[in-house]
């Protein structure tokens, strides 16, 4: 085992036994708040269950919900970030609507009537998505720029976003619905055959197992190789199987999710497959929304943790002063922060814009009440500093699962909007008196 | 001429275009407004005011329409927009009467706000057309569609095809009228509620047993994106429960749009499905079969209506007098001439009330051929032999 | 002792800071010896911190000159002093409250891996290492410094500088918000560095701070420099005198230094 002894002291907080509950976090060294938003999700789904008789957590509907949240969950993982650095975007919606709209046009119109390029071009979604982003990008250095370099209040500067992008949708299509997406591209909106099927899934479990086994070996490898305190093995082990649990129920939940029937008599004919009295059942799987939302979240919480931009935006967050005697380029940090939300708005896009199989004049709208929503639910405080991706994630969950299991037990859009809006308030008073009681750190 | 107007400051400006560029006519006739009847047409001036020109059917529909028959019966056309501004709207009636209009078409931002332009008009002996959007006086001439009727056509066209079996009703925003009040009416009076009383429709989606607030499912701002959310939440429960979904009545079209979507989405199949707008998106649903009927109000033969009627005005007709030829198809259930209506504000007011057309996969061709304001390409786009459009659109 | 005749490790020439027609600092020169500790003293408004933030590339100066090592060096931003090896230690402590020790060293100069990733083992072990010079009792390296004590927080913004080497180091007011024994910690630490050739401004109010710790004294009144005086050449109530009147000690009348006598006693005695 390691060396303990040459160590500098042994560091507080780990290694002495506690009881209960918080001797578990404080051995595992995982987040309370976050574990205990899992606990809240489950106890709503459980809930909703038992309304329901067992009928409501099935795959079929877990994957419903999962993609309805897709959208807001993909914007929420940026909204993090923004309000971690002391601003806010409220142009989010309005962007994913132009973006949408962009999609729309692009594919439907631009390239099949003014470039020629048909159905049978080759990597149409990928150009599509490509001007998407780019948009994005670009309309986020601008509203960054303004926001960072001539310092306008971030609230003015996307209040005017707001507005004005969900203006500029109008002309791009004279207030028409646009249908008609590459059929490729229409796969990322999940949907009948938007799904990696049930051997990728597999493949996509065994790829998060491994990445748990690794993270956890490196951890205590680093820790070993400075010489500090290892975590308890017991710990660790717990963690891995946990972990590891957690991510093959998942793939295996998922791919309780057969095919729709007519879709999988089509697919038994097209691979020659008999098909059996019963009917045929083919796993669906993860869907394709969920893959690209898994990865938005993975690649977000490496640039916030592990890379010097997400250092940087959160020690802004917390000392702006200091982070400006620091040395840092704090203006560049923060209109990267912009340029960052402005990408997540294309991916974001081209879910919902997928989904519809095209744009309405209104997609996107008020979106950036449920990712500001989702990100304060997920822990983020507006006092700045505060606030994981991870979290965010959870909270666009929350409230998607309040949303679709008021849906789903039959309670209208007004009893939905009062139950989220009470959700929203109790989640930050919650905090406010954890902070207040136990002085924030666990 | 249409003068958009962004700011009271160009007010000033645009009236004086207005007056160089206006043919002598409609100037010199402001002294005998009202009293020329026996002149004829030829000095008839109409002038429309609109509250929010913004909006696309305005532009695509009713103005071209107005416009058209006006001039064509020797009259001139004027118009100015609003632009959502109630006192701008009263700014742009003093404008007009001052400018010699001899009829005015109103459609009113505010049914209150717009009373004192009202009165002015009736001082100088203007009549006045409400336009779409009832005004609360006794003298004013109310030209609209039969919006109760666009809810009726919709369940009727359905019930026809599934007289049994489980409905999803799809509504739309819950702070809109029209969506709580007016199109469950419809529906009531097409039949709907006997037939869940009688048990021969059970509605799948409802929360109680209070018609029609218990019935049906609203969508946030009619917004597409809900309404599939809505839906998708809607098929799970179904599936779930066993229940097979027979028929979905949606409000509009843009919750059609989301629905026919989440249905798509689920591979579920199309069973047939309702709508209102005349959308080039539905139709051409309605040409795939993706939806089953698309009420619309047709607002060309709206336009056209309400400029028969300005100029008969104009020749001093009585309102009660007035013939309107309209499209068949939209013609007022009780004649082609004003009747009384009476108003939630306890006025009798004359009304022309033109009907809706429902227009399924059977009469997509006369859609087509009348050439109105969505083309052949949208209505058409993908249809494949077999397809429902198929006939209609030639394949 | 400070070598006074080699070449000053730093020289500030003539430097003018105006804001907004008030002149904050005007026309004070002023140097810095390697293993020398220069008092900065003055009451409120004196320019004492400005000055040092024209040194610290917070603030621009309007005017003067800035030499390192003999050659004239252009600070803009902090990036450019700390190139130069100075670093400040702000009244105001500088850190970011909501991420840990080693976050707070290393911020800005991050440690990275190959590809760019933060080495968090390595910037915490490092930290860990100059801790343990500056503050063997400190072990809360992985909470945020919010939740830490003044002393504790004053020493991480010490290790930072330390860390990074530096020649020349400013502290503004450094023992401002300690306890007594803090004090004398900090104390010991900055005799250590002075001993280790690191040359230091010291911004203080508490003259015994000034008086057990510089070399010599700068006193700055209103703007100007009133004089830069051996420690061993004056008393206390001599640089109180300056202080206060910002006057040399020769240019005060015996009528002033009694009433300076009677009326003021020495501040945080």
């Amino acid at each position: 085992m390691a060396n303990v002894a040459d160590a500098a002291p042994a560091p507080g907080s780990s290694g002495t036994a506690r009881p209960g509950l918080r001797g578990l976090g404080a051995a595992t060294e995982i987040d309370l708040r976050l574990f205990g938003m899992v606990v809240a999700l489950a106890i709503i789904l459980v809930v909703f269950n038992l309304i329901e008789d067992g009928k409501f957590l099935r795959p079929i509907n877990m994957v419903t919900l999962a993609v309805q949240a897709t959208s807001v969950a993909i914007l929420a993982t940026g909204m993090v970030l923004i309000i971690v650095s002391r601003n806010i975007d409220l142009s989010v919606g309005s962007l994913v609507g132009f973006i949408a709209m962009i999609y729309a046009l692009v594919m439907s119109q631009w390239m099949p009537d003014v470039l020629g390029m048909g159905s049978d071009f080759p990597f149409r979604w990928v150009i599509a998505l490509a001007v998407g982003i780019g948009v994005g990008a670009l309309f986020g250095a601008v509203q960054g720029f303004i926001i960072a370099y001539i310092g306008v209040p971030s609230f003015v500067v996307t209040l005017g976003g707001l507005l004005s992008i969900r203006g500029a949708v109008w002309y791009l299509s004279s207030g028409r619905t646009v249908t008609g997406l590459d059929s490729t591209f229409a796969l990322l909106g999940g949907g009948g055959r938007g799904s990696i099927g049930g051997t990728l899934t597999w493949l996509v479990g065994a790829i998060g197992v491994v990445a748990v086994i690794v993270l956890l070996y490196n951890g205590r490898r680093q820790r070993r190789r400075f010489g500090f305190q290892l975590r308890p093995m017991w710990a660790d082990v717990l963690l891995g199987v946990v972990g590891c649990g957690i991510i093959l129920l998942l793939a295996w939940f998922a791919n309780g999710n057969y095919l729709p029937p007519n879709l999988a008599t089509q697919y038994a004919k097209e691979h020659n497959l008999a098909v059996p009295p019963g009917g045929l059942k083919i796993s669906a799987g993860f869907p394709i929304p969920i893959i690209l939302l898994i990865a938005v979240t993975v690649v977000m919480t490496w640039l916030a943790t592990r890379r010097r931009f997400g250092r940087y935006v959160y020690a802004y967050g917390g000392n702006p002063d200091a982070a400006e005697l620091a040395g840092i380029n704090t203006r560049l940090t923060i209109l990267k922060t912009f340029v960052l939300m402005g990408v997540l708005a294309a991916l974001s896009a081209a879910v919902a814009s997928a989904r519809l199989n095209g744009a309405t004049l209104d997609v996107g709208n008020s979106y950036e009440l449920y990712v500001i929503a989702a990100a304060v639910v997920g822990g983020t405080s507006f006092a700045g500093g505060i606030g994981t991706i991870p979290g965010a994630v959870l909270g666009a969950f929350v409230m998607a699962t309040l949303s679709y299991g008021l849906s789903f037990i039959g309670v209208n859009s007004p009893g939905q909007n009062v139950v989220a809006g009470l959700v929203l308030i109790l989640a930050v008073a919650f905090d406010a008196f954890n902070r207040r009681r136990g002085g924030g750190s666990s | 001429m249409r003068i958009p107007r962004l700011a009271s400051v160009t007010a000033v400006a645009a009236i004086l275009l207005a007056a160089c560029t206006s043919p002598s006519g409609s100037t010199g006739g402001s002294a005998s407004a009202g009293g020329s009847a026996s002149q004829g047409a030829a000095s008839c001036t109409v002038a429309v005011s609109w509250n929010n020109f913004q909006q696309p059917r305005w532009a695509a529909a009713d103005q071209p329409n107005i416009k058209d028959v006006v001039e064509a019966g020797g009259g001139t056309y004027m118009d100015h927009d609003a632009n959502l501004d109630s006192e701008q709207q009263l700014t742009d009636v003093d404008t007009f009467i001052s400018q010699g209009a001899n009829v005015i078409i109103m459609l009113a931002q505010d049914q209150n706000a717009i009373l004192p332009a009202l009165q002015k008009a009736k001082d100088a002996g203007i009549p006045v057309i409400a336009y779409d959007r009832l005004i609360e006086d006794p003298d004013i001439l109310y030209i609209t569609f039969n919006n109760v009727g666009v809810g009726k056509a919709e369940a009727e066209a359905l019930l026809k095809k599934v007289p049994e079996g489980n409905y999803v009703l799809i509504k739309g925003d819950p702070g809109d009228p029209n969506a709580s009040t007016f199109l469950p009416q419809g529906w009531e009076d097409a039949g709907l509620k006997d037939a869940i009383d009688s048990g021969k429709i059970k509605v799948l989606n409802k929360d109680g047993d209070k018609w029609p607030d218990n019935y049906g499912t609203f969508t946030d701002t009619w917004s597409t994106e809900n309404a599939q959310k809505n839906m998708e939440a809607i098929i799970d429960k179904a599936n779930a429960d066993g229940d097979k979904i027979d028929a979905i009545l949606a409000e509009n079209d843009s919750t059609a749009v989301g629905v026919a979507q989440a249905l798509e989405g689920k591979n579920y199949g199309f069973p047939p499905l309702s709508g209102q707008d005349g959308d080039p998106t539905n139709l051409n649903n309605v040409a795939l079969g993706k939806q089953y009927v698309d009420v619309w109000k047709n607002a060309n033969e709206l336009g056209k209506a309400a400029g028969q009627a300005a100029l008969q005005l104009c020749q001093g007709k009585a309102m009660a007098d007035i013939t309107i030829d309209v499209d068949a198809s939209v013609a007022p259930t009780d004649g082609n001439s004003p009747t009384d209506f009476s108003t939630p504000g306890g006025n009798t007011v004359k009304s022309l009330i033109l009907q809706p057309t429902p227009i399924t996969a059977e009469n997509l061709g006369d859609v087509i051929n009348a050439g109105w304001w969505v083309t052949k390409d949208d209505i058409c786009q993908d249809v494949k032999a077999g397809d429902p459009g198929a006939d209609a659109c030639g394949v | 002792m400070a070598a006074e005749h080699d070449a000053p490790l730093l020289e500030m020439r003539n430097i003018r800071v105006a804001y907004g027609g008030v002149r904050a600092v005007d026309d004070v020169s002023i140097d810095l010896h390697a293993g020398e500790v220069v008092g900065l003293v003055g009451g409120n408004g004196a320019g004492k911190s400005t000055l040092m933030k024209t040194l610290s590339g917070a603030h621009r100066a309007d005017s003067g000159e800035i030499l390192v090592d003999g050659k004239v060096q252009s600070i803009t931003n902090p990036r450019d002093a700390k190139a130069l090896n100075i670093e400040c230690i702000y009244q105001t402590l500088a850190l970011a409250d909501n991420v840990d020790a080693p976050a707070n060293v290393f911020l800005g100069r991050e440690m990275t891996s190959a590809l760019g990733d933060l080495d968090d083992g390595a910037m915490e072990d490092a930290t860990r290492k100059v801790m343990a010079r500056l503050n063997p009792n400190f072990t809360r390296f992985t909470t945020p410094v919010m939740s830490l004590s003044g002393g504790q927080r004053q020493a991480v913004a010490i290790a930072r500088a330390v860390y990074f080497n530096a020649r020349i180091m400013i502290m503004d007011e450094p023992t401002a918000a300690l306890g007594p024994a803090e004090t004398a910690q900090v104390r010991d630490l900055v005799r250590q560095l002075k001993n280790e050739g690191i040359g230091i401004f010291l911004i203080s109010h508490d003259i015994h701070d000034v008086f057990d710790l510089s070399d010599r004294i700068s006193v700055m009144y209103h703007g100007r420099l009133v004089d830069t005086v051996r420690r061993d050449d004056v008393t206390a109530d001599q640089v109180l005198g300056m202080i206060i009147l910002g006057k040399k000690p020769d240019e005060v009348t015996s009528e002033e230094m009694a009433e300076l006598q009677m009326g003021e006693s020495p501040p945080a005695a």
